[in-house]
């Protein structure tokens, strides 16, 4: 799930101790390469996806008509209308001189510019990846810190392994379980949550409507919790340990500190680093959206809008949301590793 | 982060599911007391709104409620019956239809003209962005011209039979010539101007569309005061909301979704004969338009005896039985359905073919294809195995089981046969325009006038030397059909064309391009403690949503929602909801008493 970190050690030569300004100018420098690098990535991302988009087996033509029997000149004039006749050459700069303008086409299913669907449909997802993300990023670096600081305990070997299963459980499948469960209910279990969608067609106006979202959010954030945690706790769990085997937290207890103030002020902020990149790169995925949970539960977000991009298929829509979902996890990317220089020195004079 | 946090992360967690009980009960607006409303469960998006470039199925049938035709089927018989058009005639040599325009009016209170509907196949006609949905549907026409208010006429190039199934919604001119461009309009205000029993209302994409009942619809308003069209991603979920209660009618079920509603008490299981056919497409040679040899199908198969032999060695009987869980009915005819009854066609007496191994073996036996050591035939003239791909879809569970059977069959009569499986496109684009395939799976929806599905299997329908068609179902081409085929387009009497079709149908069922496996039924299901009443189409043992017409939508009855506090539901949901948050309360405090226990630990 994680990306590697960019390990290629910094250029720009470390910055003197004491020196705040240049120090500071150190990181700019390295921000700008960074970033640099990224609309590098993100220009490679729009070439390889209209190329890879032109891979996929079948005439976007034909695919689109499917079921409707069409003459040839029919035919002829949707691909004339969707750029299809130019030569290829052409249709590249087209589709680059377009994205670069944020234009991804017109969705061949909704008639309507993909750009505008995507915007539609970025709020619900951030809702639900958004919250998802606060719950298990705080449920896995609690549990991953006190799994590590009595690590063989009891507490240490259920949370790890409970959440072990469940990262290796299918989203898919889990999802459907707990839906049959809670909100079908199952024998004595009466359903309490919806069936699907982020709201019903009587939801309420006002800060009633709230309610009626996170009655709705209820069952999607906790299988998307459910799958994505075990990776907070694990990597917290894991930084933590080695933290404890460190010297200053022997001599720290050795100085007479209390135990939880050695783990809180000492060992856990060290530990939190890698943490940070982890947090900022499934920050990237967030625009992605959980395909299989928004499908399970007909969440209206991104997720749902490829998933049913894929089914047509959508050429334009998968080809924009690609793009989209790319472009926010090189740019998390990039400032997973800015944000960890500044709050690691060990990078800055590495 | 650690004790604080959790206290906190705890405390809300708490409260959070101790508040959803309440939630639960405040989260939804009631619905007026006395309302009947019913909601209806859809596993497809809409598409559009717009009735000139929808073409997903929700989509039109969606249309079908909201706008009127020129005629409807009769939800009887399925003829066609008046609609817009009160009354029709023809003219001597065929090519003129007059129909007459019922006088009613528009759900804003205008008048339903002749004009409104001219306006409406002019339109398709000559503007390419309206075709989306329906343009085949006015290819044969030459002109439409509103002669006055009450009368619409319209002149064909060519007889057309088919055409009191013209399929397509006509609009309210007064609205529509103000759209600029029709290609972008969604037709997204609401409430949107229609002639139908229903009105649309409110439409939020990828999640639901809410219809009300037309109190000025020419035939009386619907019983039921709304109609909520609910979007579900996902079937399970679907199946889940309709046991929950959260939807009151769902279609289109697979056998296994069908069989999970078993044993519930609220609802009904509607089991029905379906109107499509499932068959096996074989490339019998397929060729361009202009006679041109495309593809690589098996030469093997461009002999009749071959395709015969292969029809003797299929089980129907057992694919329905082990494929279909029971659940459809094995072909003895060809594409049509016997659903329609007036149209279908079953083989009899010499043309019947059975499930017969040592026939179908004989038969190549007798053609000169000889069984090698390997048990599997050669071409009589020894140069190619009759080796076989049968092409299905990927993701499609029935198809490789299906596919399994097949297997063994073809092996019983010494042709191996290999499964290909394809992506969509790529699966039209071999079956349907370059002919990379040997044997397909394939099946079309019928329509209650079946010009369309025979259509599929004209000279014309074959694609273009370029690749590109029109799409055939078979790249059949025969001449004989071909005469059957225009001899039925132009023959206005039902019984007679009725005969010609039949005749078509035996065609394709003894050459052989197309072998018909079965007719899956129509597996529907719906909660008999909220409707009351529906007439399925047709009358006896019909379709409900999916249907070719408005008549189950319209003729829906239901429970009128009871005054608010006395609803059973939601009181079982307040107390179930309280029994949950005391449970969740209880946990919460455990988990915190531990919480603080544990932090005492630490202090030591």
């Amino acid at each position: 799930m994680t990306a590697p970190l960019d390990t290629e050690p910094a250029a720009a030569p470390a910055a003197g101790p004491g020196d705040e300004r240049s120090a500071y100018r150190g990181v700019l420098r390295y921000a700008l390469a960074k970033a640099g690098g990224a609309v590098l990535s993100i220009g490679m991302v729009i070439v390889a996806t209209f190329f890879v988009f032109r891979l996929i087996p079948g005439d976007p033509a034909i695919a689109y008509t499917r079921d409707v029997p069409l003459s040839p000149e029919q035919l002829d004039l949707l691909r004339h209308r969707m750029g299809l006749d130019k030569p290829l050459m052409q249709q590249f700069l087209d589709f680059v001189l377009r994205t670069i303008r944020l234009d991804f086409g017109t969705s061949y299913e909704y008639k309507r510019p993909v750009i505008d669907l995507i915007g539609e449909r970025v709020g619900p997802t951030m809702v639900l990846v958004g919250t998802g993300l606060v719950i298990s990023v705080s449920l896995g670096l609690w549990q991953g810190t006190r799994a590590a600081w009595k690590h063989g305990s009891r507490f240490d070997r259920v949370s790890t392994g409970i959440s072990l299963v469940l990262w290796s459980v299918p989203t898919f499948w889990l999802g459907l379980l707990l839906l049959m469960v809670f909100a079908a209910g199952v024998g004595p279990i009466p359903g309490i949550f919806p069936t699907r969608g982020m709201e019903d067609i009587d939801a309420p106006d006002g800060p009633l409507y709230l309610l009626h979202v996170a009655h709705h959010l209820v069952l999607p954030c906790l299988t998307l919790v459910a799958v994505v945690y075990a990776q907070y706790l694990l990597v917290m769990r894991s930084s933590l340990l080695d933290e404890i085997g460190q010297d200053y937290v022997t001599t720290a207890r050795a100085k007479g500190l209390r135990d939880d103030e050695v783990r809180r002020r000492h060992a856990v902020p060290n530990a939190l680093l890698p943490t940070v990149t982890l947090v900022f790169i499934n920050i990237g995925f967030v625009v992605g959206g959980a395909v299989s949970v928004e499908t399970v539960y007909s969440w209206p977000g991104l997720g749902l809008l490829f998933y049913e991009a894929i089914k047509g298929p959508d050429f334009a829509v998968m080809q924009g949301t690609f793009i989209v979902v790319c472009t926010a996890v090189i740019i998390m990317n990039t400032l997973a590793d800015v944000v960890y220089r500044v709050l690691d020195p060990r990078v800055r004079s590495a | 982060m650690t004790r604080m946090g959790a206290r906190l992360a705890a405390l809300g967690l708490t409260l959070l599911l101790a508040i959803l009980p309440a939630t639960q009960a405040m989260a939804r607006q009631a619905p007026e007391p006395g309302k009947k409303i019913v909601r209806l469960g859809v596993t497809q998006a809409v598409d559009s709104m717009s009735p000139f470039l929808a073409v997903r199925l929700v989509s039109s049938s969606i249309h079908r409620w909201t706008y009127s035709y020129l005629t409807v089927p009769d939800p009887k018989t399925l003829q066609p019956s008046p609609d817009l058009a009160e009354s029709w005639t023809t003219s001597d040599d065929k090519l003129t239809w007059t129909f007459k325009i019922r006088d009613t009016k528009w759900s804003d209170g205008r008048p339903v003209t002749a004009q409104d509907a001219a306006w409406t196949f002019n339109t398709i006609m000559t503007v390419d962005a309206a075709k989306q949905a329906n343009g085949p549907a006015v290819e044969n026409f030459e002109s439409v011209t509103a002669t006055d208010d009450r009368t619409l006429v319209i002149k064909t190039k060519k007889p057309q039979a088919s055409m009191l199934d013209n399929p397509i919604p006509i609009v309210p001119k007064h609205v529509w010539e103000k759209v600029g461009d029709i290609g972008k309009f969604e037709n997204d205000v609401y409430p949107a101007v229609g002639s139908g029993p229903f009105i649309a209302v409110e439409h939020k994409k990828d999640a639901y569309v809410k219809l009300k009942a037309n109190p000025g619809y020419w035939r009386g308003a619907p019983k039921i005061d709304e109609l909520h069209v609910i979007f579900y991603q996902n079937p399970e979920a679907a199946i889940a909301g309709l046991k929950k209660g959260d939807i009151d009618l769902i279609g289109r079920l697979d056998a296994a979704q069908f069989q999970s509603l078993a044993g519930n008490p609220d609802i009904v299981q509607w089991n029905t004969p379906g109107r499509r056919a499932a068959y096996l497409q074989i490339n019998h040679g397929a060729q361009t338009i202009d006679n041109k040899p495309v593809g690589d199908g098996h030469p093997a198969l461009k002999d009749p005896k071959v395709r015969q032999a292969i029809h003797y060695a299929i089980d129907k009987q057992a694919l329905v039985d082990q494929v279909l869980n029971g659940l459809a009915v094995p072909a003895d005819g060809s594409v049509i359905p016997p659903m329609y009854k007036d149209f279908f066609w079953q083989a009899e007496g010499d043309d019947l073919v059975t499930h017969d191994v040592a026939k179908a073996n004989q038969i190549l036996d007798d053609a000169g294809y000889e069984k090698g050591p390997d048990g599997v035939r050669t071409m009589p003239d020894g140069k190619r195995k009759l080796e076989m791909r049968f092409s299905i879809h990927t993701d499609t569970p029935v198809e490789e089981k299906l596919a399994q059977y097949l297997t063994g069959w073809f092996k019983d009569i010494g042709i191996a046969l290999s499964t290909k499986k394809l992506e969509p496109s790529k699966f039209t684009e071999e079956t349907g325009f370059t002919g990379l395939f040997d044997i397909a799976i394939s099946g079309w929806s019928v329509n209650p006038d079946p010009e369309e599905i025979l259509a599929t299997h004209l000279c014309s329908r074959r694609p273009t030397a370029g690749g590109e068609g029109g799409g055939t179902e078979s790249f059949y081409c025969d001449p004989a059909y071909e005469k059957l085929y225009q001899e039925q387009l132009s023959e206005l009497d039902r019984t007679k064309r009725a005969d010609i079709i039949k005749q078509m149908q035996k065609r394709l069922y003894t050459d052989a391009p197309v072998i018909a496996l079965y007719y899956p039924n129509n597996l529907e299901g719906y909660r008999k403690d909220q409707i009351t009443s529906i007439t399925s189409m047709p009358e006896e043992k019909g379709i409900l949503y999916g249907a070719s017409g408005y008549w189950p939508v319209y003729s829906l009855d239901a429970v009128a929602t009871p005054a608010a506090g006395s609803a059973g539901g939601s009181s079982t949901g307040l107390i179930v909801g309280g029994v949950a948050a005391v449970v969740i309360l209880g946990a919460g405090g455990f988990f915190l008493a531990r919480r603080r226990r544990s932090v005492a630990d630490d202090r030591e």
